[in-house]
């Protein structure tokens, strides 16, 4: 019956667009197979009544460690109906990360604290802390029934309480978070969190926010988590534990008391102490509500996870998941080496740092190393986007320069993407602007593909022509208009996520030459990519558009509207973010409009939604805010190796920001056939 | 030997001596050959470029070595096919197949991208190329890489500049090594004890860990040409302990030399007791020790940059192009990009085997 379902939901979001998609070249290889995942059983009457348990755990409980599992689960207990067939337990799932700062590795695995998640299209929403949710007429006031008897991993309850203790003392605590979620205003009116009971929420806002339940199932600032939103120095998220952390609040404890245990901790103040005790990364100790919980930090060699023993998830015969005992992710120096290791075999489940221009190896090796290569086509217009900072000020000439739409429009059209796509795309990407696949409502359709995103050098010069870069050297490079010396600008590449962006950047100041652009490639680590991107100090940054597909939940890499987003301009952002109290207005009167829009919509329903979100792509791409390269491929986690013993592996997962690839395959559900 | 050798061989210069020493070091001689070589290539890098080093083409990348046919049925007629490249829809594999129909007529001295022949002369004129051939067609004799480049021409341009940073690298430990090791050598000592010291912290940092720290330590926001200079400069900060060494060892043994005690009782100057006298007695020792030091210096070049930690691109030097071959496609699907491993094993081996001559020849009456 569920699966009928799924059948009628085919026709909208992604899984339609699966079908309508054009992504003929990856097809043919029989590699990209069907979107799809374990149905959650909402039906009372199919819940399991007895409940088994992994044999670690029950080990435990006869040792007395720990309660029986009957105690351990929710009495609503999320019922996850496994793809294929109910599995066994045991195994370790073995996995490749590139250091501390890869902390999305981990934080994608756990995703099983989101208060809503989505089907494995990506547009429907499925229950998950919450067990179901409901929106007033008006769309002011949206209500989360929580499990009734979730608990934490050290097996304390979770209740409203927890969510309280995160609205009122740590969210208004500005030592904590020093900017609003703009997620929790609507239209520019911050909301509020109300407890109804034990383990019911509501939220209430001046003005309609139909958009507000998916924003919950987003990887937004309220959709997130608490493992991805109380990490990396963050404290969003909409809860927290705070049988666990109150007692580390100036509230409860004089700041003496906490300052002499920062030092003694080794921190310089209570903030930095907080923030290193709450991120489940760094501290064990932290509780968490997701399948498996953190054994050996990301600081170390092995990054280590184990079962939760309280995790809410049985399957349909009642054995609480997840199946498989522990992720072990192994530290590699660089993607490179991930990408080797995988070759080898190494590895278990790996779409992460998986380079698409190495899949002729990946697929000859399949035998040897006793794996199988999947295929996952994304369905954001472009896995390589260079974003100019528009509020670059280190270099006032270039900062000119960037804020300039003609000098962005003429970057744009001096890039011959046939040749960035043949070579690092396996020439079966799609060349084009940043905007979503054209099956998809959001989509402005295909002429916006092409808009200022085709090879015209000829154009190109002209437009700079016509802003005064007039002057050039002998070798034909132009010449600054402030003090004639050549112009060099600087495209910033982290070195993560994809082992070829260092080239494709090379590839495109190769390009620019024949517009007389001097380009200087940086690559540089992921943190200090980080840290000078959140300071807006790249000139252009180098970075993907994944989970723009679905603009609302992922705006950040569309427009300046994410305080936490880093690329465009961090001062527009915070400005958006914080109502106008800090950063900037941008000056630029299409960047107000498409600010306006975003605010817009959140009042709006989800057929007038699509229609701005349509307008707010079309000012994007006009602006080019975004410079497209080629996408709507395999390349941004879309290339997975498989253990041929790993089963209930879905043939073809949605690779989303909001999927929280690899979360949307279930991996709770995988287990190890022997 | 006959009385008429003996003769010249008690006339001779000290450089006939030298010379006619090293003669007799056949490894030594023929080294000499490969490192003249070498240097031709680096002075003529643009030149024996056929295509240009930077020029990507994605439509030609990871092209295997490519053979020139030197016969046709029209007698002789050097010529490479026109490639045609092909993707495997199941595996995705690029593989070329030569077109039969499409004869690309390999000449000596044809046209191409223009460069600056010494830095001075602006040209387009290059040792060798194809003749008619579309945008982008070329013989590839070493094959391509990734962005399609041809690896011939980026060898050609690595080689100067990889040889160039191990002589400016090795100039600079010249003069710091003679500078610093003279004044030790001659002066003695407090002088003497803090830079031996100096030199013995220096050399006892491993030097792969500090070398590290240098080059990290040099700000992202510098040009190619800056990091290229401050490579050298790190590479030679090593470099010239080994050098000091050496001439402290000499100042300290000619400093009680008759010949220097004689010159300083006829009243001669420091100056000219240093650079008369006691310089040239032990300029060959310097001269060898140099030859020495450079494979070392290029080594180090090519280890920071395969590392990358040295040069970056768009510069191109051997530890470059050995760092692009860095990856899994390269070792699986295109290992002639590895063949920048050769020249740098050649001229080390060429700059050790002639040093050894040299130092040998050096001493000719040893």
């Amino acid at each position: 019956m569920r699966r009928r379902e799924m059948g009628v939901l085919a026709f909208t979001g992604l899984a339609g667009a699966a079908t309508a998609q054009t992504a003929g070249g990856f097809r043919d290889s029989g590699l990209v197979g069907r979107l799809e995942g374990p149905n959650i059983i909402t039906d009372p009457a199919r819940r399991p009544t007895q409940f088994k348990e992994a044999p670690m755990l029950a080990e435990q409980v006869r040792a007395g460690r720990l309660p029986p599992v009957e105690q351990r689960l929710p009495q609503d207990v999320m019922v996850v109906e496994p793809l294929r067939s109910v599995g066994k337990y045991g195994g370790t799932w073995r996995r490749g990360f590139i250091g501390p700062s890869d902390g999305e590795n981990g934080n994608r695995i756990m995703s099983a604290d989101k208060p809503l998640f989505f089907d494995p299209s990506g547009t429907e929403l499925r229950p998950q802390l919450a067990k179901g949710f409901e929106v007033s007429a008006d769309g002011k006031r949206t209500t989360l029934h929580l499990r009734r008897g979730l608990k934490w991993s050290d097996g304390t309850p979770h209740t409203a309480d927890d969510w309280m203790f995160w609205f009122n003392d740590l969210y208004t605590n500005r030592d904590l978070v020093p900017a609003p979620a703009p997620e929790l205003s609507s239209n520019g009116k911050p909301g509020r969190m109300v407890k109804v009971d034990e383990a019911t929420i509501a939220f209430e806002f001046d003005e309609p926010y139909y958009l507000f339940p998916m924003l919950l199932a987003g990887d937004t600032l309220v959709g997130g988590g608490q493992t991805r939103l109380q990490s990396n120095g963050q404290t969003y998220a909409l809860y927290a534990p705070a049988h666990y952390l109150s007692r580390y609040l100036p509230k409860n404890t004089p700041v003496e008391t906490l300052t002499a245990q920062a030092r003694a901790a080794g921190f310089n103040n209570w903030v930095q102490h907080f923030k290193f005790l709450s991120d489940w990364q760094l501290n064990k100790d932290v509780p968490t509500l997701c399948a498996w919980r953190m054994v050996q930090p990301i600081n170390t060699q092995l990054w280590v996870l184990e079962r939760n023993p309280y995790f809410y998830a049985v399957d349909t015969e009642g054995q609480q998941l997840p199946y498989i005992d522990r992720v072990q992710m192994t530290l590699a120096e660089n993607p490179e080496v991930v990408n080797l290791r995988a070759v080898a075999g190494e590895y278990d489940y790996q779409e992460r740092f998986m380079d698409l221009g190495k899949l002729p190896v990946f697929i000859e090796n399949q035998q040897r190393s006793h794996y199988k290569v999947h295929l996952d086509p994304g369905f954001n217009g472009a896995d390589s986007v260079l974003f100019p900072t528009l509020t670059y000020t280190e270099d006032a000439e270039i900062g000119d320069l960037l804020r300039k739409v003609e000098f962005r429009r003429a970057l744009a059209l001096g890039i011959d993407r046939d040749q960035l796509n043949e070579a690092f795309w396996l020439g079966l990407g799609t060349p084009g602007s940043t905007i979503p696949d054209e099956s998809l409502p959001e989509s402005p359709g295909g002429e916006w593909r092409q808009k200022w995103s085709t090879h015209d050098p000829a154009q190109a010069n002209r437009l700079l022509d016509a802003i005064g870069l007039t002057r050039k050297d002998r070798e034909g490079f132009r010449l600054r208009r402030d003090n004639g010396q050549r112009l060099r600008i600087e495209i910033a590449v982290g070195q993560t996520l994809s082992a070829t962006w260092p080239q494709q950047a090379e590839m495109i100041s190769q390009h620019w030459r024949d517009i007389g652009i001097a380009t200087d490639v940086k690559v540089m680590e992921r943190s200090l990519w980080y840290t000078r991107a959140y300071g807006d100090k790249h000139q252009i940054a180098l970075w993907t558009n994944n989970g723009t597909e679905s603009l609302y939940l992922y705006p950040r890499y569309v427009l300046p509207v994410d305080p936490i987003g880093g690329v465009i301009s961090n001062v527009y952002a915070a400005w958006f973010a914080s109502n106008g109290e800090r950063g900037s207005e941008p000056p630029d009167p299409e960047m107000r409009r498409a600010f306006a829009l975003m605010r817009a919509a959140t009042g709006q329903q989800k057929a007038e939604r699509d229609a701005t979100a349509k307008e707010v792509w079309k000012i994007a791409v006009d602006q080019q805010w975004g410079i497209g390269l080629v996408g709507l491929s395999p390349a941004f986690m879309g290339v997975r190796v498989v253990n041929e013993r790993l089963e209930n592996v879905p043939g073809r997962t949605g690779i989303s920001q909001h999927c929280r690839t690899p979360w949307g395959g279930h991996p709770e559900q995988w287990y190890f056939k022997t | 030997m006959s009385a008429t050798a003996e003769a010249r061989f008690a006339e001779a210069t000290q450089l006939q001596l030298t010379w006619w020493r090293f003669r007799r070091h056949k490894l030594a001689v023929a080294s000499l050959f490969v490192i003249a070589l070498f240097y031709l290539i680096a002075i003529f890098a643009d030149f024996l470029a056929a295509t240009d080093p930077h020029a990507t083409d994605a439509r030609r990348s990871f092209i295997p070595p490519q053979g020139i046919h030197f016969f046709d049925d029209s007698g002789f007629n050097p010529h490479v096919y026109g490639l045609r490249g092909v993707r495997d829809p199941r595996t995705f594999q690029l593989t070329y197949a030569p077109d039969p129909a499409r004869k690309l007529p390999v000449r000596l001295f044809v046209r191409g991208f223009t460069y600056d022949l010494f830095g001075l002369i602006e040209t387009d004129i290059h040792l060798f190329g194809v003749v008619g051939g579309r945008p982008g067609e070329s013989a590839f004799l070493l094959g391509t890489d990734q962005l399609g480049r041809d690896l011939f021409s980026r060898l050609m341009v690595a080689t100067r500049i990889s040889l160039v940073i191990g002589l400016a690298g090795v100039t600079l430990s010249l003069f710091l090594g003679v500078l610093l090791g003279g004044i030790s050598g001659l002066y003695g000592g407090w002088v003497d004890t803090l830079i031996q010291r100096l030199i013995e912290l220096l050399r006892s940092v491993p030097t792969i860990p500090l070398w590290m720290g240098l080059a990290a330590a040099l700000p992202r926001t510098w040009s190619v040409l800056q990091v290229y200079f401050a490579i050298t400069l790190i590479i030679s900060l090593i470099g010239w302990t080994e050098l000091a060494r050496v001439v402290r060892g000499r100042f300290l043994a000619l400093r009680e030399e008759d010949f220097v005690i004689a010159a300083e009782l006829s009243g001669a100057s420091q100056g000219r007791i240093i650079f008369r006298h006691m310089l040239p007695s032990f300029a060959s020792h310097i001269i060898a020790a140099t030859s020495l030091a450079l494979p070392a210096m290029i080594i180090s070049e090519t280890s920071l940059s395969f590392l990358g930690l040295g040069l970056r691109p768009p510069a191109i030097s051997w530890g470059i192009l050995l760092q692009d071959a860095q990856n899994i496609q390269v070792l699986a699907n295109a290992p002639w990009l590895l063949m920048p491993a050769i020249p740098v094993t050649l001229i080390i081996l060429a700059f050790n085997f002639f040093g050894d001559g040299l130092r040998d020849a050096a001493d000719p009456y040893g």
